[in-house]
């Protein structure tokens, strides 16, 4: 089910708020699993099973880590309930991409299967490893309440697209939460701007791509302002996704973590790589690049352990090459930065701009790109190559068109909105007027978010096929 | 701080449980006037559609379809989309001069010569030896007037030059330049029949045949909204169907073959119904012929066409003693012949430049 649709929105959200908050508290996690399940169902109904059974494998790996006395026989458990969890992953999600490939090297016609991906499962999977590998260090106490955990994993706001919330984040909130007006209008407030990043921004500026693609009156500059779309499109959509997850989590008493922090004014990639996906970031690092040795060995394998990082990094956002050089060409870029670049960066932070937003610009049409060899087209048009002018009718036209919701998102982008509004609620006056119109606007954004629903058509969210 | 939250938890509580309670109970509606289509129906619940995803589907359909205040949410989109976002179009609609238009883009050459091949096969296949004389015309899409040049329309005249090398069988006789914008409904595709009285005098003359341009103008008491009135979700005024008789289009002899049975010029049950333009000839039908029991010059004509034709072929029966409308969007080709003698005909190829760009439609 989509946050963004009127299902979820009129039909499903009421009924699971008003069931969670009338159920008693012993048994809030119970119908919190159960409306979970209802969620995930709506859209994949069959694979309610596999998730049911990643859980289950995740509940027993847990007790018996736990039970277990030796150190061995903790690791063997560990590693067994890694291996399934990521075998059930790279069955549904990498199995076509190793049978493409092989067929190609050995000249072989193997028939690909007729296998869809899950939806969330890359999410619930890393969730699931996060959990066996801390009870397993003894961060966390295994879970003895199959529910609890099975709503943890399920938990419908974060499922299928994040933030990737870990146990240790959640293990308290599992037990007892906090219930409160200010959490339910916080909540509320993080849904409704999410949902109108998501429906206002992110789709029409998906609309901007779809057209850009349809074209055939392409020019280097519809080009770059494809780029430019396609950047701010999968920003607002997925941040937007995390927003309304971090809404709902508040809203049932859950602090989730932040996910994004305005990606787009960092002055490095190291530093966008704090700000964009952090939860996804800060998994690889404490559960693949801090094991691997991280930075405390030498130069030649601490550059190799960020290959590694960065490879399965592209590798997790889907199965394709155009996924894999995407991963490649950030631990490039850090490795670059790491032995010299950051220095120069921070002493310009304008050119430390520029160098960000154009590498971005140009690993998110590689990311976006159907194959390799639309990416190198792309990025060789967008550069000059190829005979195509500078400047075409429809790129007018699409910048007319699109002019004003650019703009927006450009400046959304940034924390400009948010510091002019922080600094006008330093006056009395001002605090007093943006509070009396915050639920005007939100209602107002609900009612035209409805709206565009009402008169749309389907818009999933990007990040669904990760 | 605390009372604010309060008062926000309040109002957005009190907003989804009232918008809400108004999508689970409200009753069904089965038809969308303004769209001009049966809208989703609540799906019914059972073991195979839920487990095949079937259910939730149609479910997510059902609650599109049948939202509370639907056109008023469409309505509330288009405006916003315009006059907040200073969008271009809303669902492919924009609005020049009062004229809501179809934003028709880009040219779809392989379109426009699929249709050229489909109109040779006509030809070759009845017209070649038939003795018949072969014209053909392209209706310009209001798009054409209005496009300018901060708009995306058609390249009209790579249209035009495809068309006419795909179909050299036959003398092309151009309009454009008797149309304007105001010769169209503002809320609808078509032209308006009164206003084409130039282009029905135009073809006659090209096709050798004089015809009697003396009609009486009538005006259809309902309010006309036409379908891009229902697409667009814009709050556009309503107007008016006029429509010209005369003796020969009140006793002309009408036969729909599709349905087999006689009707007439003007249809005024089809008037009143979901779309008023429907009242030429009865709406989209595959085979009629008319008849003029006013003349014997000797002279037919078939014409190939879409739905412009129903409200011209009219004007066209003075000249003729009996015109035929085929279109071969709803019959096929090799059907054709059954029902017409194209012997000494004059055959007319008669389409909108949007059909042509669309041509997926004809058979």
């Amino acid at each position: 089910m989509l946050f963004s649709s009127i299902v979820f929105l009129y039909y499903f959200l009421p009924v699971a708020l008003i069931l969670y908050f009338l159920a008693p508290k012993k048994l809030r996690n119970t119908v919190l699993l159960i409306i979970s399940l209802v969620f995930y169902g709506w859209g994949e109904p069959k694979y309610l099973l596999l998730m049911t059974a990643s859980i289950i494998i995740g509940y027993v790996s847990g007790l018996m880590i736990e039970a277990f006395q030796t150190q061995k026989a903790k690791k063997m458990v560990m590693i067994a309930s890694i291996t399934i969890s990521l075998g059930f992953l790279a069955y549904f999600k990498y199995t076509n991409f190793f049978i493409e490939n092989f067929n190609k090297i050995f000249g072989l016609s193997i028939p690909a299967l007729k296998i869809a991906l899950p939806i969330g499962i890359s999410f619930y999977t890393f969730q699931i490893l996060s959990y066996t590998v801390d009870v397993y260090r003894g961060e966390v106490p295994a879970q003895r309440n199959l529910i609890n955990l099975a709503a943890y994993i399920s938990l419908f706001p974060q499922l299928i697209a994040g933030p990737i919330v870990r146990y240790s984040q959640v293990e308290n909130e599992l037990r007892e939460r906090e219930y409160s007006f200010d959490n339910f209008a916080l909540g509320m407030r993080r849904f409704v701007l999410g949902l109108g990043k998501k429906i206002l921004i992110a789709n029409i500026l998906g609309e901007l791509c779809d057209a850009f693609r349809a074209s055939g009156d392409k020019s280097v500059l519809f080009y770059w302002l494809y780029a430019v779309a396609y950047a701010l499109h999968i920003y607002f959509d997925f941040s937007g996704y995390s927003d309304m997850a971090i809404g709902l989590g508040r809203i049932m008493g859950f602090h989730f973590p932040e996910n994004f922090n305005y990606p787009f004014i960092s002055k490095s990639i190291t530093e966008f790589w704090r700000r964009w996906h952090i939860s996804l970031g800060s998994w690889f690092r404490d559960y693949v690049y801090i094991p691997l040795g991280g930075n405390r060995v030498r130069k030649a394998r601490w550059f190799l352990n960020i290959l590694i990082v960065w490879l399965l990094t592209g590798f997790w956002h889907g199965a394709a090459w155009n996924f894999v050089v995407w991963g490649l060409l950030f631990a490039a870029l850090l490795i670059i930065e790491k032995l010299f670049l950051l220095q120069y960066l921070e002493k310009s932070k304008v050119l430390g701009r520029i160098y960000v937003i154009i590498t971005l610009l140009v690993s998110f049409v590689i990311f976006n790109a159907s194959d390799m060899g639309e990416a190198v087209e792309y990025i060789g048009a967008m550069f000059g190559a190829g005979e195509i002018p500078l400047v075409s009718k429809e790129l007018i036209y699409y910048l007319k068109d699109y002019g004003v919701i650019l703009i927006i998102a450009l400046i959304g982008a940034t924390p400009a909105v948010k510091n002019l509004v922080l600094k006008l609620r330093e006056n009395k006056t001002a605090e007093k007027i943006t509070d009396c119109l915050e639920p005007v606007v939100l209602v107002g954004l609900m009612l035209v978010m409805t709206a565009f629903l009402v008169d749309g058509s389907f818009n999933p969210f990007l990040y669904f096929r990760f | 701080m605390k009372h604010k939250n309060i008062i926000v938890s309040a109002v957005m509580i009190l907003f989804f449980l009232s918008l809400s309670l108004f999508a689970w109970f409200k009753p069904q509606d089965s038809f969308s006037q303004s769209e001009r289509r049966k809208l989703s129906q609540r799906p019914e619940l059972n073991f195979q559609s839920l487990m095949s995803g079937k259910y939730m589907k149609d479910f997510d359909d059902y609650s599109l379809d049948q939202f509370p205040m639907r056109d008023k949410f469409r309505a509330l989109k288009a405006k916003v989309s315009f006059d907040v976002l200073r969008r271009m179009d809303n669902n492919d609609i924009y609005i020049s001069d009062g004229y809501a238009v179809k934003m028709e883009y880009p040219l779809n050459e392989s379109s426009v010569k699929r249709a050229g091949q489909r109109f040779s096969y006509v030809y070759e296949k009845y017209l070649k030896d038939s003795g018949a004389k072969v014209y053909l015309s392209v209706i310009p899409d209001k798009n054409y007037f209005t496009a300018g040049e901060d708009r995306l329309s058609l390249d009209y005249d790579k249209l035009i030059s495809d068309f006419k090398s795909e179909t050299q069988f036959g003398e092309y006789i151009d309009i454009f330049d008797l149309l304007s914008i105001e010769d169209y409904y503002r809320t609808d595709t078509h032209w308006r029949q009164e206003k084409i009285l130039p282009v029905a005098e135009k073809l006659a003359e090209a096709m050798g045949t004089e015809l009697n341009l003396d009609f009486q103008e009538k005006t259809l008491d309902r309010d006309f909204y036409g379908v891009y009135y229902g697409q667009s979700a814009l709050p556009l005024e309503s107007e008016k169907i006029k429509y010209l008789t005369n003796e020969i289009t009140e006793n002309a002899k009408v036969f729909d073959f599709q349905n087999n049975k006689e009707i007439s010029v003007y249809d005024m049950k089809k008037a009143e119904g979901k779309d008023p333009y429907e009242m030429f000839l009865s709406g989209p039908l595959s085979l009629v012929t008319m008849e003029n029991p006013e003349s014997s010059n000797g002279k037919e004509l078939v014409i190939f066409r879409d739905s412009f034709t129903s409200s011209l072929a009219p004007l066209l029966l003075s000249g003729y003693d009996k015109i035929t409308l085929v279109d071969i969007r709803y019959i096929h080709p090799d059907m054709v012949g059954k029902y017409v003698d194209f012997t000494d005909c004059d055959v007319l190829f008669l389409y909108s430049s949007s059909v042509l760009n669309s041509s997926e439609t004809i058979k």
